[in-house]
């Protein structure tokens, strides 16, 4: 079976076998224009078939200081001090340190490597020049010769400086310990020889096209068969991809609306603009409830007034705000305004449709829900905006109570996620009992409040004909949201950053 | 809310025992306290009134008295440490507000007491006569209740309770200080009978507590002291203010401002006079009620005061308890729990209530006066409740099997998402409320009737209710200008407008909108996603050239078609791009879904 190669893989095998070698393996990279790492590949797969040899051999390369050509070009220290020299037979070696220090070298260098060259004598405290120095003058040495070579060249080899005429013996003396030159250091090179099969091969192989990207013609006439995809590193990350998607507090008001729907609860609605009666007075709230105050509650300019229910059913409550009608309750014991139930208000909690919701039909069983839109009358911060949401719900039931009511909610939690749920007693105007719902949140190790809950008073449920014990309940969600996607500042869900609704993962 | 520090050690020695913080908390929190944390606490002294001051231990110490309200350059000298529980109050369970009426509940619930607590109350020594000016409407404030309550010696602790629990019973039932304020007086400075009366803000003058040695006018009072400023609102439709002074003409308060000087409460008072004034009869029995209660289980004996109104005679406090029938087979269903008659009675009487059949399946309930919430037998199923204990009940679902259904425009804003999502478009929300400038001007559009007007905004930027969408929309875009362009927004939600014909007067209607931001974008792809939203939804559109100050001239169109199909598209104008900072053109489409209200 003939064996099959690359196209880059085929010219790697051409290059070494036309090419005066043995060549190392940056140099066949450099000429074939093969990626190194790619002509290693197939050098280690060509070994293995016997198809080259891989020579290791020690070699001493020549790596230059970043300072060398600056060297170079002022002259070597001691280079600098031939011509003062060459004019006198002999100087005082105060004189020479002096004259060293106007040109701004040390004296000591010109010492050590001006004797080492053979350029210059000390005698008796004065330095003269030799024969050699005289002659250095216009002759470059060998180390500085190497060294423009490995400036110029990117690699240069101390072996290989004879081809140039250069002593390598005397460079390497010279340039050992000048690490102000440069420095020599020790290196295995390997060198590609292509043996006997490695040429036989050339004819025996079949070579394979290779592409990055097939085309539509390599596809469709079945050139693909042929071709090579070239591979991929797969394990390299790669840009990120976001989809667009819901908003976060959206995705939490419809896992809200699914569950009370997989419950049973038929979705109801009313306006958010309301009537003073649906919102406060149908649930019992006295006239003079702080929760009625303009600092708490949003009243309206324009327009001002809403229309009442049929006046049988004002009656009924009013009666019962005053003296408990026929309710059992003794009432609250005061005058209660008409007026005063017409003003309009934006909602202050979504119970104004669960009650409207009840008077319009009481009988049993009954359950539903609202999710929407609520305002209270308070300044913006991190920790409360004038609007936010809730999820109000009612069952109207011959076997409502407490004890069903906690039981609902629990399954309404479990089903948003949370296993462990519990209940405090609380106090609500309009409910009695009344109880604050808790969850575990395992991530804060800690119970965190969701919202009230109760049975609502016979004040509320009477005057709409109900006799049923009726479960209700209120439910903040933008604090869920905020919980479960770790913001800090609730108008992070309201003043959408688009990088910030894009990394909330659709799992979450 | 407030926020009270009830201290560990004081709720122990009241209930006799030495329970751990943590068993205290677990049994509040079983009573329906909503207990913050447990901290340490430290205790100052007012150099000013003598007032103790309560501050966390890491807190800086005061230099500002809560109940004078005088300012010192230097910090109040610290006398105490101790271990707390934090409770925020609940304005609806004032009983609960310290630690004599915590005590009291607590005994019951950790069985070291059981049914009512009863204060004796003893005759009346003491009397106030009220002058019938109060019920006039210059100097109204027509109703007063009182007591005499002998304590033992207070110390720097009672003195502490006593102020807390006035203080926030003036939050809790006396709407800070408007429904019923409460004054406590040291008896030996005030010499019976007392008179209520009305008094000119000039002419007449006492010293006020907190500035001994500076008499000062009632006027005075309210532009200078620290308290007077305070409340001055109270007052301000009155000409003359409400006083309390005795037969020497000593003055008690002007109440609800301030107390005089002479007769303040210190360390050492014993014999306590306490009077509250108000403009309903519920808040200051409440109050009064409450207050004494509480004096009683730290030990204080009540006495009672003559209120000699001008046609009628009235002894306060009556703290005789009241009572309600329950029916035994009637709370059973109401709770949803199964206990026998023995059990329900024991319930009751561990919540400090008396219990006593009444033939068949009627108990009567008697509960103490203070209980001013109790209106309806439900609200003893309450006790009820709590007394069985919330985590014990066990819960369950209806049996009753219903249907469930969805609202139809919520379907539709389902498919809308499904659409627009399918179509690259991120969804965002938006708040309902806003400026009016963010609403029109920046639209280059002007307030008209349609709208919907907020008659009492905090702040401007709630001043009226969107009527359509592309505030929210632009804002984003804004918010994110400095990002990769193109951006494709979407939102779905109800805008609001006026409607005389409905019966809130507003009609309400569920909207879509959707944009995209980039150098590329235009009218024609605003057209493209609007025709795909239409077809998907099972619509059909007819596109007219429109005028709208907020677009282009030219690249705006109305969109109309059957079932009051309305939408409005085009390339948003640039002073409308300007007035939001962007630097891209804008393509813009709003679109009703369906009618909601």
């Amino acid at each position: 079976m003939k064996i099959t190669i690359t196209e880059d893989q085929s010219q790697i095998l051409h290059f070494l076998h036309k090419g005066q070698g043995p060549f190392t393996i940056s140099e066949v990279s450099e000429k074939t224009g093969v990626d190194q790492a790619h002509v290693m590949g197939f050098l280690t797969f060509a070994k293995e078939k016997g198809w080259i040899l891989l020579e290791e051999r020690p070699k001493e390369e020549i790596v230059p200081s970043p300072e060398a050509a600056e060297h170079l070009l002022k002259g070597v220290p001691e280079r600098q001090m031939l011509p003062l020299l060459a004019k006198e037979p002999s100087l005082p070696m105060k004189k020479v340190a002096s004259e060293a220090k106007d040109l701004g070298i040390p004296v000591n260098e010109i010492i050590k490597w001006g004797s080492l060259r053979g350029w210059i004598e000390k005698k008796k405290g004065d330095l003269s020049i030799t024969k050699a120095g005289r002659e250095g003058i216009e002759r470059k040495d060998d180390d500085e010769r190497a060294l423009e070579l490995a400036i110029a060249h990117k690699v240069t080899y101390l072996d290989e400086l004879s081809r140039h005429g250069i002593d390598s013996e005397r460079v390497k003396k010279l340039l050992n310990n000048r690490s102000s030159l440069a420095k020599i250091k020790p290196r295995i090179i390997r060198f590609v020889h292509l043996t006997q099969e490695g040429r036989n091969a050339l004819n025996e192989v079949k070579v394979k096209k290779e592409r990055n990207v097939l085309s539509s013609e390599d596809i469709t006439s079945g050139e693909w068969r042929s071709v090579e995809l070239r591979s991929y590193d797969v394990t390299l990350e790669a840009e990120k991809a976001y989809p667009a998607k819901i908003h976060p507090l959206q995705k939490i008001l419809q896992q809200t609306r699914r569950a009370f729907l997989e419950m049973g609860f038929t979705e109801i609605v009313s306006p958010q603009v309301e009537s003073a009666f649906w919102d406060f007075d149908a649930l019992f709230q006295p006239q003079d409830h702080p929760a009625r105050d303009m600092q708490d509650t949003f009243y309206l300019k324009h327009p001002v007034e809403a229309k009442l229910p049929h006046a049988d059913i004002v009656e009924k409550v009013k009666q019962t705000h005053e003296n408990g009608w026929e309710t059992g309750s003794t009432g609250w014991g005061y005058q209660w305004s008409q007026e005063r139930a017409r003003h309009l208000v934006l909602r202050t909690h979504t119970t104004a449709s669960t009650i409207r919701a009840l008077a319009e039909d009481p009988n049993p069983p009954r359950k539903v829900f609202c999710v929407g839109r609520v305002y209270r009358n308070e300044a913006i911060s991190y920790k409360h905006l004038p609007e936010f949401h809730q999820v109000d719900g009612i069952i109207i039931d011959e076997e409502s109570s407490l004890a069903t009511l906690l039981g609902t909610l629990t399954v309404f939690y479990q089903k948003m996620g949370f296993e462990k749920v519990k209940f405090k007693p609380d106090f609500f105007p309009y409910t009695e009992p009344s109880a604050e719902v808790s969850v575990w949140m395992p991530q804060r190790e800690g119970w965190i409040e969701l919202g009230g809950c109760g049975i609502y008073r016979p004040e509320v449920t009477h005057p709409f004909g109900c006799r049923f014990p009726v479960m209700a309940w209120g439910l903040g969600l933008e604090r869920l949201a905020m919980l479960r996607y770790g913001f800090h500042d609730i108008r992070e869900l309201y003043w959408s950053d688009l990088d910030n609704i894009k990394e909330v993962a659709l799992c979450q | 809310m407030p926020v009270v520090a009830i201290s560990v050690n004081r709720i122990n020695s009241l209930l006799g025992q030495s329970y751990d913080i943590k068993k205290l908390v677990t049994t509040m929190q079983q009573l329906g306290c909503d207990v913050e944390d447990t901290v340490r606490i430290s205790l100052y002294t007012c150099t000013f009134c003598n007032a103790p001051l309560e501050k966390l231990e890491k807190e800086d110490p005061p230099k500002r008295c809560d109940f004078c309200g005088n300012e010192s350059e230097t910090p109040f000298p610290h006398f105490s440490t101790d271990n707390a529980i934090r409770i925020d109050l609940l304005a609806d369970r004032p009983d609960l507000f310290d630690p004599g009426g915590l005590a009291r509940a607590l005994k019951g619930y950790l069985g070291l007491a059981e049914g009512l607590s009863e204060y004796p109350v003893k005759g009346a020594s003491v009397e106030v006569e009220v002058n019938p000016s109060l019920l006039q409407p210059e100097s109204y404030r027509p109703f007063i209740v009182c007591a005499v309550v002998n304590m033992p010696v207070l110390d720097h602790n009672g003195l502490r309770e006593i102020m807390k629990l006035q203080e926030n019973l003036h939050w809790g039932i006396g709407r800070d200080r408007k429904l019923a304020s409460i004054g406590v007086y040291d008896m030996a400075a005030i010499t019976p009978p007392i008179r209520y009366r009305s008094v000119d803000p000039v002419g007449f003058s006492f010293t006020p507590l907190g500035m001994p040695g500076k008499s000062m006018s009632p006027r005075q009072i309210l532009e200078e002291h620290p308290k007077g400023v305070a409340y001055a609102h109270l007052l301000s439709n009155l000409k003359a203010y409400p006083l309390l002074i005795d037969s020497k003409d000593q003055v008690l308060s002007m109440p609800p401002i301030i107390n005089s000087e002479e007769t303040k409460v210190s360390i050492g008072s014993q014999k306590l006079f306490i009077d509250v004034t108000g403009l309903t009869r519920d808040a200051v029995t409440k109050s009064l009620d409450t207050l004494v209660c509480s004096l009683a289980e730290l030990g204080g004996e009540v006495e009672a005061v003559k209120i000699k109104h001008p046609e009628a005679e009235q002894t306060t406090p009556d703290l005789n308890p009241r009572a309600i029938i329950i029916q035994y087979k009637e709370a059973k269903k109401w709770l949803g729990l199964d206990f026998t008659e023995e059990e329900c009675m024991g319930y009751l009487r561990k919540m400090r209530l008396s219990v006593t059949h009444k033939g068949d399946d009627a108990y009567e309930v008697h509960y103490p006066a203070f209980r001013t919430d109790v209106r309806h037998e439900v609200d003893i199923f309450e006790d009820l409740a709590i007394g069985y204990g919330y985590a014990n009940i066990p819960t369950r679902l209806v049996p009753s099997m219903t249907v469930g259904k969805a609202r139809g425009e919520e379907l539709l804003s389902h498919t809308v998402r499904e659409i627009m999502i399918g179509l690259g478009f991120t969804e965002i929300m938006s708040l309902n409320l806003m400026s009016e400038e963010r609403h029109f001007q920046k639209f280059r559009l002007a307030p008209d009737d349609s709208g919907v007007v907020v008659a009492n905004p905090k702040t401007i930027e709630q001043a009226v209710i969107r009527g359509h969408m592309m505030t929210g929309i632009m804002e984003t875009f804004h918010k994110n200008r400095r990002k990769a362009t193109p951006q494709k927004i979407f939102e779905l939600g109800n805008v609001i407008r006026f409607n005389p014909k409905k019966e809130t007067c507003t009609e309400e209607n569920r909207h879509a909108a959707f944009a995209i931001i980039g150098p590329e974008t235009g009218y024609a792809e605003g057209r493209a996603v609007l025709d795909s939203i239409l077809r998907e939804i099972g619509r059909c559109g007819t596109y007219h050239p429109a005028h709208h100050p907020s677009f282009c001239e030219g690249r705006c169109a109305h969109v109309t078609g059957e079932n009051d199909l309305w939408a409005i598209l085009g390339e948003l104008h640039p002073e409308v791009l300007n007035n939001f900072g962007l630097a891209y053109p804008v393509t813009l489409c709003e679109l009703r879904l369906m009618g909601v209200i």
